[in-house]
């Protein structure tokens, strides 16, 4: 079905190929996922499917990529469109039309399909993602997860023998991503689509893939191979791979079912064992950095938040969870005075959260945003960070030296806007930090990046939590969750539905436990590294134990 | 501001094709042009402003009719200050005089004031509320026309520059929420949120992000076929180079013709109708190469036939009643006169009204909820 | 740099004819001979020339289409007809302090006249649709719009601070013309005013021309002189950026991007 034949890769202005001497050969029916860092080559893999490289980028390409025996160095991607179809990595970015419907017609409209043909297609499609209700209503209405399965609907509606999509689960709470696979894995197995799609969120992906493709970057070769061949070698797995690896179990697990049935003796060995003791704070009442009393807050008549007490102190990495549209962001604005509260009275660093602004504001409390980019405005990375500290009338320099801590690869020449998600994150942290604000506020931070960045967002906001800082993220990562939380606060519709240290909250939780917690309870061990630091040298046989922590 | 879009059908409402909303309004335009007699300019609006409340959605572009009823009263006062401040009178009336001022020189010796005659008010009111009633028919079909139907309905030709509009609209709201966006992000800099600095320094963060998507944009319109095309045989080339040439060089004789003088006839504006023709005709022949079909394009059925010929109706009624007996459409102000109501324009204006009953009924309206916009802006 | 939309020779061609099409529509009150067909109707010219002008408008942008817009061109002329009619209300129409000409001048420099031909048009439109501002004004608006976007594609190279100070100026003119334009459209339809301010079909050249002087001094000049000095300064604080974000979207965008294939050695 797809074919790539020594395919290398160069752009123009570039001496260094992005793809070397590629050979692949994917057939039809079969789940395909590419996973990679961020700048590997991984999304240039992806639109070398269907002729967007070279014929949008510009480039070279040598060699020949095949689709069902048409050849994309004849065909352009318009001619390739119903063969091949692409869900961008933002769907909402690559909506034309202004209502569902007539978003899902548009590619059939370009193809020139007959009207009967259109109409048929468009009611078929809208059964088959469960769109039906939402048929008339104007894509900025929807939730993310919806948006998604438009933009898979809209591409399946041309009948198209493959599907290609980047990443199509990061920015969904896990219900949502649930729902966009499952949707996906219908279609290989019931219409036999060849399905090619990157993802940073291995745990969530590994157990559907058929294959898995690592790109490594740096125009390496790439790794091709059944999941349980490449997750035995690769340097980043999901926890419960990594947990089949330290116990040595194979078949190597990829869900939390295989884990389940192969974890029975380990479990066992665990009995008994004192649970990991995760260093809980303690604090004074003047270690409070943010306190809620009673906060309700409304957006006309829909409240977004109904009499909210909770309070966070010095030390503590809290994170806070719950459905899209639960009042996540909603909670992080009203600490920060973007929000007033309608009743009840929310205080951060003593002060009325309302009058804080200026300075003050950025000395008190610092977020990221759900978007890092929206707190960038300067063309350089270094106007960037001398802005930062004339804002906060810190030292000069002050913002650059934590750049350089967090992410020392970035260069002070470089435009913001070229950065990558992570790097973006990572200067708008800085940025953030240049003030030294007690309280750290992070709006689902995770969001795009890949496994090592994610890790290393881990280790700095342990950092900071033992320098002193309170942090409180909102978040749909469990793992990252289970990794760096102290404590978790659930909100559903408004309201706190539970509110205790990680491990009780999480463990019993179907939505919200990790995939250690699941494989183990009803132990509350959350992470590979709990594991190994409870039992590994009990069990520390021939497997040498992995390098790092798994984090996400 | 509460958006609203459409939800769906109920009954046997639907869309009237916006087209027919635009010939049924230039037909009322076009009577008003052809009357100075206030009564039947008045029962024009009448009948304009009846249909709009009856057929109206809940749109925000549905509520401009109001915009253009503002701007029509406008039109009416400056038209009369205009005559009260320069005019020179006419009639023997005099109301009231003015203090007399003569302007400088430059400023053209412009005599002000004087005696004001209540017919030479009048005639300026007349006149007035002639453009007043053409801007309010206007006004009407921005009301009742609904602009995405009005772009699915655009020709092939220009279906291009229709996808362009339609992203143009579909993103303005979400460019206005980005704006929200960043000013909040400005806030957690610790930086002023109002004012003129505040916008600029939000404007660019805004302006990078909506660049960025258009690129990610017409990836995606590429991979999903747009822009495909069959090609198109040499001759078929030739007669289309050959039709458009002709046409806008007859045009521009047409257009010249019109202005200069002592023209024959023909090269006026039957050359330019024929110069216009056969552009039009050119770029629509060149429209058939491309590959595209229409998704449930809006039908034309017997309403919008109705709604439509109700528009003609009124036109050909006051054209030919202007013709046959003008007397009753040019209201006399010297004397004073009460209009006359001629039975011809009152037939027209009956006919004009029809569409308050024969277009279908609108359908309702999907309300953007707060709840809604919360969603929308997490996860853009 | 490759243009965004290229101009063919047709395009060429429908670009010429509107604009003398347009010119004549604009100024036929200053130059109608005095038995021409255009005075002898001098209640129906606007009009007719209001249905002439979209239909011309129409024939060039499908010109521009038919072979010289790809995806990319018509994406970005969305989301900067996007950006411009979100401005539009910014201004609040108060004493012509309107943002958008900013826009509508960088966007013809960094991306070519063809595409500031068509931004100027389909930005107007947009924005008139979006408001419920259609009207017989909108063609000659457009127009006016779309002449301001090639003229600032059309200026001569120049960089740095010479090209900001040639922007600035011709920001200035063009925003100031485009008042006199409109005003000139409209004045057929002011009657009652004095002769020495009035629109008097057929009159000599001087003496209309004059008469359209001092009507603009006393009507529009509140309006063309601030839309023209706010032209002026936006270009001079905003204008390296915005060009150097354009550029940047041009640069990414690829215009023109040639692909090129070859064969794997093997």
């Amino acid at each position: 079905m797809i074919r790539f034949d020594h395919v290398t890769v160069t752009y123009p202005g570039h001496t260094r190929p992005v793809l070397h001497d590629v050979n692949l050969h994917l057939v039809e029916g079969e789940l395909v996922l590419v996973v990679g860092r961020t700048g590997s080559g991984k999304s240039t893999l992806l639109q070398a499917i269907n002729g967007l490289v070279p014929h949008f980028t510009g480039g070279t390409l040598i060699g020949d990529v095949s689709i069902d025996g048409r050849s994309t160095s004849t065909h352009p991607p318009r001619e390739l469109a119903d063969l091949v179809g692409v869900v961008p990595q933002d769907p909402a970015s690559g909506f034309v039309a202004d209502t569902v419907e007539e978003e899902l017609a548009f590619g059939m409209e370009c193809l020139g399909l007959r009207p009967d043909v259109m109409r048929r297609r468009v009611e078929e499609t809208l059964d088959l993602l469960g769109l039906a209700e939402l048929r008339n209503r104007p894509l900025l209405t929807l939730s993310a997860g919806q948006q998604q399965r438009v933009a898979i609907g809209a591409v399946l509606a041309a009948h198209p023998k493959v599907l290609v999509l980047d990443e199509p689960t990061s920015a969904l709470d896990p219900g949502a991503a649930e729902e966009i696979l499952s949707a996906l894995q219908r279609l290989v197995h019931d219409l036999g689509m060849t399905v090619v799609m990157a993802e940073h969120r291995l745990e969530r992906v590994v157990q559907y893939a058929d294959r898995i493709i690592v790109v490594p970057g740096d125009a390496q070769p790439l790794l091709i191979g059944t999941p349980q061949e490449v997750m035995r070698e690769a340097p980043i797995a999901p926890p419960v791979v990594e947990l089949g690896r330290i116990a040595g179990w194979t078949p190597l697990p990829l869900s939390v079912r295989d884990a389940r049935r192969a974890a029975g003796p380990l479990r066992a060995l665990l009995v008994g064992q004192p649970p990991p003791l995760r260093a809980v704070p303690t604090h004074t009442a003047n270690d409070t950095l943010v306190e809620a009393v009673d906060l309700t807050v409304r957006y006309g008549s829909h409240s977004a938040l109904r009499g909210i007490s909770l309070s966070v102190h010095r030390g503590e990495v809290v994170a806070l969870m719950g459905r899209n549209g639960a009042g996540k962001s909603t909670l992080l604005n009203a600490m920060v005075g973007l929000r007033t509260g309608d009743s009840g009275r929310i205080t951060t660093n003593g002060k009325d959260s309302s009058t804080l602004k200026g300075t003050e504001l950025l000395q008190s409390v610092g977020l990221v945003p759900q978007v890092p980019g929206d707190l960038l405005e300067a063309t350089t990375v270094a106007d960037e960070c001398r802005a930062a500290d004339r804002d906060a009338h810190v030292e000069h320099g002050t913002a650059r030296a934590l750049l350089a801590l967090l992410a020392p690869e970035i260069l002070d020449s470089t435009h913001p806007r070229d950065l990558s998600e992570g790097q973006r994150l990572l200067l708008a942290l800085a940025v953030v930090l240049a003030a030294r604000p007690p309280l750290l506020l992070l709006d689902e931070p995770t969001r795009g990046l890949d496994y090592p960045t994610k890790l290393r967002l881990a280790v700095v906001l342990r950092d900071l939590a033992s320098a002193g800082h309170g942090i409180l993220l909102a978040t749909h990562d469990v793992e990252l969750a289970a990794e760096v939380a102290t404590r978790v606060i659930v909100l559903a519709e408004g309201e706190i539905v539970a509110d205790g240290t990680t491990a009780d909250v999480v463990v019993s939780s179907p939505m919200f436990a990790p995939q250690v917690a699941k494989v183990l309870a009803p132990h509350p061990w959350l992470t590979v590294s709990d594991v190994i630091a409870t039992i590994g040298p009990l069990i520390l046989r021939t497997h040498a134990p992995i390098s790092g922590g798994a984090v996400g | 501001m509460r958006t609203a879009l459409q939800l769906g059908a109920r009954g046997s409402a639907r869309w009237l094709h916006p087209g027919a909303w635009w010939v049924w309004a230039l037909g009322l335009a076009t009577a008003a042009s052809r009357t100075l007699n206030p009564l039947l300019l008045v029962l024009i609006i009448a009948v304009a402003g009846t249909v709009v409340s009856a057929r109206k959605p809940e749109a925000p572009w549905a509520r401009s009719f109001m915009f253009f009823a503002k701007l029509g009263a406008v039109i009416i006062v400056v038209r009369v200050l205009v005559q009260l401040i320069f005019g020179a009178a006419i009639g023997t009336t005099t109301l009231f005089t003015l203090p007399g001022l003569d302007l400088p020189e430059w400023m053209a010796g412009v005599r002000l004031g004087g005696p004001v005659t209540l017919e030479s008010l009048l005639l300026a009111f007349y006149d007035g509320l002639r453009l007043a009633t053409i801007i309010m028919c206007v006004g009407a079909a921005n009301s009742l026309a609904s602009p995405s139907r009005l772009l699915k309905s655009v020709p092939a030709a220009l279906y291009e520059v229709g996808v362009s509009v339609v992203v143009a609209l579909t993103f303005t709201p979400q460019l206005i929420a980005d704006v929200t966006r960043v000013q909040s992000a400005r806030h957690l800099r610790g930086r002023a949120t109002r004012g003129p600095r505040a916008i600029a320094g939000a404007a660019m963060p805004v302006l990078e992000g909506a660049l960025e998507r258009s690129v990610i944009l017409a990836a995606a319109m590429d991979s999903r076929g747009y822009g495909r095309r069959s090609d198109m045989s040499t001759q078929q080339k030739r007669i289309n180079a050959g039709l458009l040439t002709f046409g806008l060089v007859a045009a521009c004789i047409g257009t010249y013709g019109l202005v200069s003088a002592g023209t024959p006839w023909f090269l006026s504006a039957p050359m330019l109708l024929a110069g216009l023709g056969s552009s039009l005709l050119a770029i629509s022949l060149s429209a058939r190469n491309a590959v595209r079909s229409r998704y449930r394009p809006d039908p034309w059925w017997a309403p919008e036939w109705a709604v439509a010929g109700a528009g003609v109706a009124i036109a050909a009624c006051f054209i030919s009643a202007a013709w046959w007996l003008p007397s009753g459409f040019s209201t006399q102000v010297d004397p004073p006169t009460w209009p006359a109501l001629p039975a011809l324009a009152v037939i027209g204006l009956l006919l004009a009204l029809t569409p308050a009953i024969t277009a279908p009924e609108v359908p309702r309206m999907y309300a953007l909820r707060a709840s809604d916009r919360e969603l929308a802006g997490a996860s853009s | 740099m490759t243009p965004a939309v290229r101009i063919g020779k047709r395009s060429l061609l429908a670009i010429l004819a509107t604009s003398i099409i347009g010119i004549i529509a604009f100024s036929w009150p200053l130059f109608a001979a005095p038995d021409s067909a255009a005075v002898a109707h001098a209640n129906d010219a606007p009009w007719l020339f209001a249905l002439v002008v979209p239909l011309l408008l129409a024939v060039v942008l499908a010109q521009f289409t038919d072979g010289g817009m790809d995806a990319k061109a018509v994406a970005l002329l969305g989301v900067l007809a996007a950006v411009v009619a979100a401005m539009r209300p910014l201004g609040g129409g108060a004493a012509g302090l309107e943002p958008i000409w900013v826009i509508l001048v960088l966007g013809g420099r960094a991306l070519g006249p063809g595409f500031g031909f068509s931004l100027g048009a389909v930005s107007l439109f947009a924005s008139a649709l979006m408001t419920g501002g259609v009207g017989p004004w909108l063609p000659f608006q457009m127009l006016g719009a779309a002449w301001v976007g090639m003229g600032a594609g059309l200026l001569p190279r120049a960089s740095g601070k010479p090209e900001l100070l040639m922007l600035a100026a011709y920001g200035a003119v063009a925003a100031f013309a485009f008042g006199l334009l409109l005003n000139l459209w409209f004045w057929p339809f002011t009657a009652g005013l004095p002769a020495a301010i009035a629109f008097e079909p057929g009159a000599p050249l001087g003496q209309n021309l004059l008469a359209w002087i001092h009507f603009t001094i006393v009507t529009s000049l509140g309006y063309d002189i601030p839309r023209a000095v706010l032209t002026v300064v936006l270009i001079m604080l905003a204008g390296p950026t915005i060009l150097t974000a354009l550029r940047r979207a041009a640069r990414r965008a690829n215009f023109g991007a040639v692909p090129t294939f070859e064969a794997a050695a093997s």
